[in-house]
């Protein structure tokens, strides 16, 4: 799986959110979006529930949001979270 | 839009609710400025007919319209709340809200016309209270409140309590009571108005987009805690105690410009700790917005103990300042977000960018048509002649302001039509 990093902590909102979007529309199935955030962006991660995409979101001890999505259903994403 | 509680797509308001709201509030404010041009400086007698048609131009038809726009928003998203039937709630609201405010105006100009009162008692009272209990009972089910989502409770409650205030002092008005406790009863609403109202409900929202949209250091807890639910319990303390110690409301005005004032500081120094500090309107507007705010209550204060004139109109002034200057601020966020988003969630590739639908330096512009707008009445205190431009500049505000939404409102409904979708179903 290719991973496409998207460090969104020091972002001022909405901008992770429209990075986010652009990077699921051409998100192959062979790619998965690792965001970093400092809140968990539910806006998104509803987005791409609706959309059918696979999504995990944890927080970390440090309060910072782990958020992968992909829209491969076959793979389990918590084998890649760095948390 | 921002919170951990979660927005859900479906749980969001029809974008034309926010609009509609916002295109009220522009409206009224166009009608303000129509109507400053008319009363001119009378306004500044805060006995005269005038002041009080323009105080509620701006409280009624400007302020609640803005603010009830951003809680049909974000009452679903800073709180988890679940309004059912968003539209139709809103229709019940903002028709006799407009009707009401309408016949309230014309109530205060055309004096003693007992059925006028009556009316706007009838639509207000009817149309307000309906709404803020109905939001106070969602919220008061939510399991895990944030500080927004308390201070917004908060706010809703002096939004009820001043306007059964108002049924009161506008029974006085029509003649259908005699008023015994008219004084103490008039201080109370526009206290709760002033500073229960307005000035939690900005606080609250504060708490959660301060941090989200400029990325600076949280609020210290005290704040976040303790402010919105202090502030309200220091009114309700005052309007109960006003009617055995009358000298009471002195003491209760004195600690919330206190309060306020130190706010407003620890906002200000949040906004000068920005992680990535970019040039960007919204921000001076919040910066204009709460220096307002400090200039207001020290002049709230200091008015406190010197009966002149001009500086109780300019502690009004400033606060009119300071409430304008952060529904801007907050309006050039909410409605690109929205129109972009709303877009966005629909699957249109040809969705417009935020920056296309307001340009950055479309806001610029505003912010100094504001500030010119505020100098104006400002100086109009020394050079009288000077309430004309004020007047001007207030059309031409709110006129900006009113352009943008139909500006966006346009852009959606094409994109709408005639935009290409994007599939991102897996």
């Amino acid at each position: 799986m290719k991973k496409i990093t998207l460090d969104a902590r020091e972002l001022e909102h909405p901008k992770p959110l429209a990075m986010a979007i652009n990077i699921l529309k051409n998100l192959e199935d062979a790619d998965y979006l690792y965001m970093i955030h400092r809140k968990n962006p539910v806006p998104l991660i509803d987005l791409a529930q609706e959309h059918h995409f696979q999504v995990l979101s944890r927080e970390d001890a440090e309060g910072t949001w782990h958020i992968l999505i992909t829209k491969n259903h076959s793979v389990d994403l918590k084998e890649y979270l760095f948390v | 839009m921002f919170s951990q509680k979660g927005l859900s797509l479906d749980q969001a308001p029809p974008i034309s609710v926010v609009f509609r709201f916002f295109l009220q509030g522009a409206s009224f404010g166009i009608l303000g400025g129509v109507l400053l041009a008319l009363y001119q400086n009378e306004i500044f007698d805060p006995a005269s007919k005038g002041a009080l048609v323009l105080t509620h131009v701006f409280t009624l038809g400007i302020m609640l319209s803005v603010m009830l726009a951003a809680l049909f928003q974000m009452l679903p998203v800073i709180a988890g709340v679940k309004l059912t039937s968003p539209a139709k709630k809103a229709n019940w609201v903002q028709y006799p809200l407009i009707a009401g405010i309408l016949s309230l105006l014309l109530a205060f100009h055309f004096g003693k016309i007992a059925w006028l009162y009556l009316l706007a008692s009838l639509l207000l009272g009817g149309s307000l209270l309906f709404i803020s209990f109905e939001m106070i009972k969602k919220l008061l089910q939510v399991p895990n409140h944030t500080s927004s989502s308390k201070g917004i409770t908060a706010a809703l409650f002096s939004l009820a309590i001043l306007v059964i205030a108002a049924l009161y002092l506008t029974a006085t008005l029509g003649g259908y009571s005699e008023g015994i406790h008219y004084v103490q009863i008039k201080t109370a609403h526009y206290s709760f108005g002033l500073f229960g109202w307005i000035a939690v409900l900005i606080i609250s929202i504060s708490f959660q987009v301060i941090e989200m949209f400029y990325v600076t250091p949280p609020y210290p807890n005290f704040a976040n805690r303790y402010l919105s639910n202090g502030i309200l319990f220091l009114l309700a303390a005052a309007s109960i105690l006003s009617f055995f110690l009358p000298d009471i409301w002195m003491i209760c005005h004195l600690i919330l410009a206190l309060l306020l004032s130190i706010y407003a500081i620890i906002t200000l120094k949040r906004l000068s700790k920005r992680k990535r500090p970019v040039s960007d309107a919204t921000v001076w507007f919040w910066r204009l917005g709460l220096g307002s705010l400090i200039i207001s209550m020290l002049c709230f204060a200091l008015g406190l103990f010197v009966q002149t004139a001009w500086i109780h109109a300019l502690a009004y002034l400033f606060f009119g300042a300071f409430a304008l200057s952060i529904v801007f601020a907050m309006f050039y966020k909410i409605i690109p977000f929205l129109t972009w988003f709303h877009l966005s969630s629909q699957g249109y590739f040809t969705a417009p960018m935020m920056h296309e639908v307001i340009h950055p330096k479309t806001a610029k512009k505003h912010f100094w048509i504001h500030c010119s707008m505020m100098t104006a009445f400002i100086m109009s205190l020394i050079v009288p002649q000077l309430i004309v431009l004020a007047s001007l500049l207030t059309v031409l505000s709110f006129g900006w302001m009113g352009y943008q939404i139909i500006h966006a409102h346009l852009l959606y409904v094409k994109t709408q039509k005639e935009g290409h979708k994007f599939s991102m179903n897996a």
